[in-house]
């Protein structure tokens, strides 16, 4: 690889008409990294999921796959990438053992290699006990999670430089999510990159290096977890849950706040832990008053800096204070 | 029980690109693929064959008060044809359609294959659907009318290969250069095209002129015309003029389909 990247992306964009659905967009992933894409749906990270994989021409920019220019030669890159698509992968007709084996010789495994690397990844997931029962084209058989475990594991199965996921656990049950995000975790450690696609921050903040925040097509987040968190030790969050039919624009804040971010009925602010017991007796007032349901003090999180950054509090973007930190 | 432990996973990953892999490897691997897909619906293409074989020979043939046996043996050699037909340029669409709107197709095109090996594994399978359907139809003729075929081998086996392939790749470039509703729209009025106004199980002279100049560059006659020469090899002949029109359609259907999936939106 020319510069030690399994992915550089550089100022690319792709016009639908008129929309921009990816402008300038900037991303790089180097071995061994799991780097998170989040955004709301239509921030264009299906779009530039499509264009590494060579299915959209970008209008402008450049993509490197493992050094592979993926403009000029996207059979050669398609190579270079494994990608668990949002949709759920074709299988019917085919058990999980026979769809993930498939996947493995795709990519140039031996028979034993790929029989055994699906053995391994069914025991990762504990998929095993639907390990040999039959997808049926009417949706029967296997049950929607199972269904995309078995789409995760034929995108992890074999080695290749970048693995591309796409929102990889839809319907899929707690035990398993913490399984699948091991495997992911095991990937970057073996020494693939890992594109992880999600629009839940929650569930992403557990598992990336890095994060990068699509908003209307432009990236305005990236960082580290931390770094985006924008906060330090000092810093908490404190949360208001407002009355359904009052909405309170709560102006009257007593303490200095380096973010708010409104979603909802939410009102997450971010405060200097010197000033916690101020806010929490005004939190406290608050809620005797009946201007607030409930409020929570608690560790600055990513959701709220990814809230800020894709403006999506209603009067997030009026606030000054929070554009600095983020 | 230890209370540490230590893993020292070695880097597995490999840098830079994956090799190639070898073209056949690919063709098998994504051939076993395409036969689970279209191995989960293959019984109900052959019951839908088998009832279309007997509407086409036997209903047909009520419509024909008293038939003579040149009649039926026109009538029943074009069965075939129009069988093949079918799978090609309806159930084929429908199946590509269908691709199209879950995602399949999507994803396929993502694998790390060449893309014309997607659609030489899909032809494969679908020339295994449709080619039973010539034995169908020519078991449901005996049964109805008894007379005897004179089979010649070569021209029935060349004949049928490449009126499958034809018909699948004209169905597929109408699945994946249309939107999928307007392809399933097509493929509809086709098969009622090729069923009532195609000269595949009446003689071409009981169309006006003009019609029948329109059908010999339509490759639903030249079809049924070659097939019928290796089906009744002593009354009807084959010609070069239909060979040469049904290439070109097989040609210009390929070039269609694997530019699609090769496209770049």
């Amino acid at each position: 690889m020319v510069n030690g990247a399994v992915l550089e992306v550089e100022n690319l964009t792709r016009r639908f008409g008129s929309v921009i659905a990816n402008d300038q967009v900037g991303l790089r992933i180097r071995p061994g990294e799991v780097v998170g894409l989040l955004g709301h749906n239509g921030a264009g990270k299906t779009t530039l999921v499509s264009q590494v994989v060579g299915l959209l021409r970008p209008d402008g920019g450049s993509i490197q796959v493992a050094g592979v220019d993926a403009i000029a030669d996207p059979a050669t890159a398609r190579r270079c990438v494994a990608l668990q698509a949002q949709s759920q992968a074709p299988i019917d007709g085919l058990t999980p053992r026979g769809a993930i084996e498939i996947a493995g010789r795709l990519r140039g495994m031996s028979r034993a290699d790929a029989r055994r690397a699906a053995e391994k990844i069914a025991d990762e997931l504990d998929i095993h006990e639907w390990f040999d029962r039959r997808a049926r084209p009417d949706g029967g058989g296997l049950s929607g999670g199972v269904r995309r475990l078995t789409a995760f594991a034929m995108a992890a199965v074999a080695p290749v430089p970048l693995v591309i996921l796409d929102e990889p656990t839809n319907d899929v049950d707690a035990a398993r999510r913490r399984r699948l995000w091991d495997v992911v975790r095991r990937l970057g450690d073996d020494g693939a990159g890992v594109l992880l696609v999600t629009h839940n921050v929650v569930e992403a903040e557990r598992v990336v290096d890095e994060l990068v925040v699509l908003d209307h097509g432009t990236v305005v987040a990236a960082g580290s977890p931390s770094q985006l968190r924008g906060a330090n030790d000092h810093h908490l969050r404190l949360e208001l849950a407002l009355h359904p039919h009052h909405p309170d624009p709560l102006t009257d804040i007593p303490v200095p706040v380096t973010r708010r971010v409104r979603a909802s009925r939410r009102v997450l602010l971010t405060i200097d832990a010197r000033h916690a017991e101020a806010a929490v007796a005004w939190a406290t007032t608050l809620a005797s008053e009946g201007r607030i349901e409930g409020y929570a003090l608690g560790p600055v999180t990513l959701e709220d800096a990814y809230l800020a950054a894709t403006g999506d509090a209603a009067d997030a973007a009026t606030t000054p204070e929070e554009t600095a930190h983020v | 029980m230890s209370e540490l432990t230590v893993s020292t996973s070695p880097v597995r990953v490999p840098t830079g690109v994956p090799p190639r892999i070898g073209h056949w490897t690919t063709y098998r691997t994504l051939l076993r693929w395409a036969t689970a897909q279209v191995g989960a619906m293959l019984p109900l293409v052959i019951v839908v064959q088998a009832l279309l074989a007997a509407g086409i020979i036997v209903g047909f043939g009520l419509l024909i008060p008293d038939i003579d046996t040149p009649t039926a043996q026109f009538l029943a050699t074009g069965a075939p044809t129009v069988l093949l037909m079918v799978v090609g340029l309806v159930i084929v669409p429908q199946g590509v359609a269908q691709a199209r709107t879950s995602g399949t197709y999507t994803y396929l095109r993502m694998l790390p294959v060449p893309r014309p090996l997607l659609l030489l594994a899909d032809l494969t399978v679908w020339l295994l659907v449709a080619l039973p359907s010539i034995a169908v139809a020519v078991i449901v003729a005996q049964l109805r009318y008894g007379f005897g075929y004179t089979f010649d081998w070569p021209l029935l086996v060349a004949a049928a290969v490449l009126i499958a392939v034809m018909a699948t790749s004209v169905g597929y470039a109408i699945a994946v250069s249309l939107p999928p509703l307007l392809a399933q729209l097509v493929s509809q009025v086709l098969v009622f095209f090729v069923m009532l106004f195609s000269p595949v199980t009446f003689p071409a002279a009981q169309l006006p002129t003009w019609f029948q100049s329109v059908h010999d560059v339509l490759p639903f006659r030249p079809a049924a015309d070659l097939l019928r020469a290796g089906l009744l090899t002593d009354a009807y002949s084959a010609s070069w003029r239909d060979l040469v029109v049904l290439l070109v359609w097989c040609v210009v259907g390929l070039a269609v389909s694997i530019r699609a999936l090769m496209r770049r939106g």
